[in-house]
């Protein structure tokens, strides 16, 4: 089930696994950060960090042969959509989790207004 | 002691033994360094201290104070916060002095075996009085019952101080995850002459020790941390805890597999190691959420500063270390390479220092804040220099020393592994390459400016807050 890369796609693997982690960082402060500051033009710039995670990914699955298996195929699609999906959830558990913190307070920031 | 800056009269009794672990966590630190930076230069000059203090007994030393500085630091920490979260006072607090003493004196003389039984014959008696010869948990069986007596007597120190005071969600996990650091320790202590099976249980030392014990351990800590330091409020930082044990335990714990690709366990462990390894960053990106979600709400106002600063650099050392170094190369079809190069070492290296060894220091600031009597240690702090260039230093260090490592590593990966395919032969010809060697000197160049960084740290540990005579800025962090 395994097929070892190739030794030209040594650099591209290491390369893109690291940029995987990277844009889903990028992507997940720029995703907190725009709710957080309300600005709303950030959220572009986190959606395209996750275009290139999504990029990053494919080119990780090519180079490391994993489209070439069932299993490892689905890891790919996890990592897709958990990776797309994971900031939000976070981000809710965020809202949730600070959701008192200024109870009574006449103008609570609005870090707290849930969108 | 107040003509000198330090005030113990306002420490409780977990804090006053707690110091005794710090003292000796940071006199091991030195250590680790020393021992590294020896082994360093062992790659550079093979013939240096030869026959005197060679590289193997340089490298467990090197490995072996790091695992015990971070234990003593954890253990420090615990009893820093004991009473302050259980609202008693420390139960059973002579035995764990009593411990205490025995823990450093066995330490002393393990490491005096270690040097002066370098070499020898592997018997019964060796294991049990000299050296296991296991890697990284090297420690003759006498000194492993000790260890797990030890985490035993503080395990029921802990225990029973939540018991009689009050039992805190941090509280709970604590002791939960104590039960763990005690009972997982014992599976290196197996002994089968199957290599694979022996290599299976190692691993739950190596890995679930670390990947999962500790994070929690330090999850903990960082929940303490950031009442103290941020005054973020209990109920938010515990829930927070729960939901990252959640993903820690979640990820980390089947994580294991993917240290048992290659040991001769069944192929199975392909499936699940690559699995839950896609997974184990997400704890590591949901950290990185929270941590800008409460930077942006307290906006970085806090009572300590350098505190704060090593938290930061905690939460990010520990993404890039674990996350970013770790996926890099955790997928079987490439790990199949690097599996025990340098490359590991640039990964151990970066991990071990930006997840751990940063919440140690956090926590060593806060005891000293108290320590000087609850001094101010904020903004426009007196002698702010030292404690941010130690941070600069050994940041800078351990960066150069991780991307030059990284360099080593690649080269290992394709010369002996992928061109030479793993042989005796490809294993010489990947350790001379000029490559390999111009890593291992950069590698030392990172140590020696890393070295600067931790006696200016040790320094600042001895200084910091001497000559402050303003008051601790307050937060409400419950």
């Amino acid at each position: 089930m395994l097929e070892p890369v190739k030794l030209a796609n040594f650099f591209t693997v290491f390369f893109s696994a690291a940029s995987v982690i990277m844009f889903g960082a990028t992507y997940a402060l720029l995703f907190a950060w725009s709710r957080i500051r309300d600005r709303p033009r950030l959220m572009p710039l986190a959606y395209a960090a996750y275009v290139g995670l999504f990029i990053s990914v494919i080119v990780l699955a090519l180079a490391a042969n994993l489209f070439h298996n069932t299993f490892w195929t689905f890891i790919v699609l996890l990592m897709l959509i958990g990776y797309l999906v994971a900031p939000h959830a976070i981000w809710h558990l965020c809202v949730g989790t600070h959701a008192d913190e200024h109870e009574g307070e006449a103008n609570p920031i609005k870090v707290y207004q849930q969108r | 002691m107040a003509a000198i800056g330090i005030s113990t009269a306002t420490m409780n009794g977990g804090q006053k033994l707690a110091m005794k672990y710090f003292t000796v966590a940071i006199a091991l630190f030195g250590a680790q360094v020393l021992f590294g930076m020896l082994a360093g230069l062992q790659y550079l000059y093979p013939d240096f201290l030869f026959g005197i203090l060679d590289f193997s007994v340089n490298r467990m030393l090197h490995i072996n104070a790091m695992v015990v500085w971070l234990l003593f630091g954890f253990i420090g920490s615990v009893y820093w916060m004991l009473e302050d979260e259980s609202g008693v006072p420390v139960v059973g607090i002579g035995l764990g002095n009593l411990i205490f003493w025995i823990f450093t004196l066995a330490v002393v003389v393990v490491v005096l075996v270690y040097l002066l039984v370098q070499i020898g014959p592997g018997e019964q008696s060796s294991i049990w009085l000299i050296n296991e010869g296991r890697e990284y948990i090297e420690a003759p069986r006498w000194a492993d019952i000790g260890i797990v007596v030890c985490v035993l007597a503080f395990f029921y120190n802990v225990t029973a101080t939540f018991a009689k005071g009050k039992f805190t969600n941090i509280g709970g996990v604590l002791v939960m995850d104590l039960v763990a650091l005690a009972g997982i320790y014992l599976a290196g202590m197996y002994y089968t002459p199957n290599i694979s099976m022996d290599q299976h249980w190692w691993w739950w030392v190596i890995h679930l020790w670390v990947e999962a014990t500790w994070e929690v351990l330090v999850g903990c800590l960082m929940a303490y941390g950031l009442i103290k330091t941020m005054g973020v409020r209990r109920k938010i930082v515990e829930t927070w805890l729960y939901i990252e044990v959640a993903l820690m335990f979640g990820s980390g714990i089947l994580g294991l597999g993917h240290h048992y690709f290659w040991i001769g366990t069944p192929e199975y462990w392909f499936t699940i190691g690559g699995f839950f390894s896609a997974l184990e960053p997400i704890p590591l990106v949901a950290m990185v959420v929270h941590a800008v979600f409460d930077a942006g709400h307290h906006k970085l106002k806090s009572t300590n500063n350098p505190a704060l600063a090593w938290i930061i650099a905690q939460a990010f050392g520990n993404f890039f270390g674990a996350g970013v170094w770790g996926f890099m190369h955790t997928l079987p079809q490439i790990n199949l390479y690097t599996h025990g190069t340098q490359w590991t070492a640039s990964h151990g290296h970066l991990a071990f220092f930006g997840a751990y060894a940063t919440m140690v220091i956090a926590f060593l600031y806060i005891a000293l804040q108290k320590w000087r009597g609850d001094v101010y240690m904020s903004g426009n702090l007196n002698g702010a220099w030292k404690w941010k260039w130690a941070i600069f230093l050994l940041h800078a260090g351990m960066i150069t020393m991780v991307m030059a490592l990284l360099i080593s590593g690649y080269e290992q990966s394709q010369i002996e592994r992928a061109i030479e395919g793993s042989t005796w032969m490809g294993y010489f010809a990947g350790q001379s390459h000029r490559w390999f060697m111009q890593g291992m000197f950069w590698r030392q160049i990172g140590g020696w400016v890393f070295t600067a960084g931790f006696v200016l740290l040790a320094w600042d540990l001895l200084t910091i807050g001497k000559r402050e005579t303003r008051p601790a800025l307050q937060v409400q962090g419950e």
